[in-house]
């Protein structure tokens, strides 16, 4: 595959073409083609060092900041664009493509600042609008109702549950139209997780979703389609309904049923 | 499942869902062929002892409902064992209402028994023995995980549906051409129902065996969509 756009499906959101990924001398992904599509959750599963989080850290380019890690073949396009030509700029794609880690990471600021970051950087500076932003993004991550009275508290007052759902209002704030989530459940405690878990399924009328959880129900719950990883590769990629109820590959049955290995 | 679970209590509780399975499917089937010999050989007793041990089918559904529900959540099982866990329940449903045939064939066998012998009601044995055919191979394709086998019920269970006709019109001309036995031929009208209902029944299961195996569902599909 070459060039720097990618004649596609419509509804592709992410194209993953004959790719190969690696830290250094070590491959992580080989071979890896997959299209995500537009306002569908996708959950990466598999076992650790499969290459899941190295695949989803690729789609904004997370892994640059690693030495010696590289793309060695195909590529990654969005919106029809590979985005390591050289038009494409690192910053600017991490504003489209959206991050929520396994362990939420708020600013040590206020709340509203928290939010109102993103934005601010990119240029706005009328309170107003900053306002408009905060709110907005604030009630699309189901947290407005509980914090809108505190705003100007510490973001470390919230609880872990909360401080995840700040996350993601952090990264809506800046408008994107991809979110990456790396086990954005795996510290909470069940409600939590459930909040999230509903979120997700609502953020999806809007984004873009890519989950990579080791919670396989979780995955049955959230998402549309499921991609399972193994050594680099990808296994199979389907139907969530039909991952879950007849994978095509005995691999992948092994795996979700627990005779793995 | 070839390979062993990592969870060494989940191949322990999905072996005794099977377990159960398939002892209550060899209690049904010996329930059915107890009562078609209570009629053939006029023994009230037998039927007494079908109809007493109807009880113990019923107690084993219970059973397998609990132990299924307790493998969905204990475990969340996916793909082939979440299929095995949903037929297992399914067939056992199906085994108790077959179970529940052979109580109906054994109440209406010692009313029988109480009358004089009706040399017609041998015409039964040919449906039995196709019923119980169909049964047989009904367990044995979810136990050997035989989607073919399974399949092959549905068009099978034709063949019982039209000897069922048959043996209903035979039994009907001779109400209305015998004195007096008319109440007796109204029971084995029911009894070939009973049997043909049998064969409905075991064509269920062995769509639960298709389902367990390939995950078709081939619920209400006709013979030729089948066959295509």
């Amino acid at each position: 595959m070459s060039g720097s756009t990618l004649l596609s499906d419509a509804s592709a959101s992410i194209e993953v073409r004959d790719m190969d990924f690696s830290y250094g001398p070590q491959t992580a992904l080989k071979n890896v083609n997959l299209t995500i599509r537009r306002n569908e959750v996708t959950a990466f599963i598999g076992p650790s060092g499969c290459g899941k989080s190295t695949l989803l850290r690729c789609f904004n380019r997370m892994n640059d900041f690693i030495p010696g890690a590289r793309v060695s073949r195909g590529g990654v396009w969005i919106e029809g664009t590979e985005i390591h030509s050289p038009e494409v700029d690192g910053v600017e794609l991490r504003r489209r493509v959206g991050m929520v880690f396994q362990k939420s990471n708020p600013f040590p600021r206020t709340i509203y600042e928290n939010v109102a970051y993103g934005p601010r950087i990119l240029g706005e500076k009328r309170k107003d609008a900053l306002n408009a932003i905060v709110e907005r993004a604030l009630r699309g991550a189901a947290l407005w109702d509980e914090v809108h009275d505190r705003l100007h508290e510490s973001a470390y007052g919230l609880s872990g549950g909360q401080q995840q759902r700040l996350c993601i209002a952090r990264t809506t704030a800046v408008d994107p139209s991809i979110i990456l989530m790396d086990e954005p459940c795996s510290a909470l405690d069940p409600i939590a997780a459930a909040r999230v878990e509903e979120l997700i399924l609502a953020l999806k009328k809007k984004y873009t979703i890519v989950i990579v959880t080791h919670n396989m129900q979780q995955a049955a719950r959230v998402s549309d389609r499921t991609a399972f990883f193994y050594l680099g590769e990808l296994v199979e990629f389907d139907f969530t309904s039909k991952l879950f109820s007849k994978p095509s590959v005995k691999r992948t049955e092994d795996y979700i049923t627990g005779r793995f290995g | 499942m070839d390979s062993p679970h990592i969870l060494r209590d989940f191949d322990q509780a999905i072996s005794v869902l099977r377990s159960e399975v398939l002892a209550m499917a060899a209690q049904a089937r010996h329930n059915v062929e107890r009562a078609i010999r209570a009629l053939m050989e006029r023994n009230p007793e037998l039927a007494n002892a079908v109809i007493a041990d109807d009880d113990e089918v019923d107690e084993r559904e219970r059973r397998i409902d609990q132990l299924g529900m307790e493998i969905l959540v204990r475990f969340h099982p996916v793909a082939t064992d979440l299929r095995l866990v949903v037929s297992s329940m399914k067939i056992s449903m199906n085994l108790e209402r077959i179970s529940d045939h052979a109580t109906n064939i054994a109440k209406r066998a010692r009313k029988l028994c109480a009358t004089q012998e009706l040399p017609d009601a041998g015409l039964i044995e040919p449906l039995y023995k196709l019923a119980d055919h169909l049964l047989h191979d009904a367990i044995a394709a979810y136990r050997d995980r035989n989607a073919q086998l399974g399949a092959s019920l549905h068009g099978r269970d034709k063949e019982l549906d039209r000897m069922h006709h048959e043996a209903t019109a035979a039994f009907g001309s001779r109400i209305d051409q015998t004195n007096g036995r008319s109440a007796d031929y109204v029971h084995l009208i029911f009894i070939v129902r009973s049997l043909e209902r049998v064969g409905d029944l075991a064509s269920n299961i062995g769509e639960d065996a298709v389902f367990l195996e390939s995950a078709k569902d081939l619920r209400h599909t006709s013979n030729r969509e089948l066959e295509d």
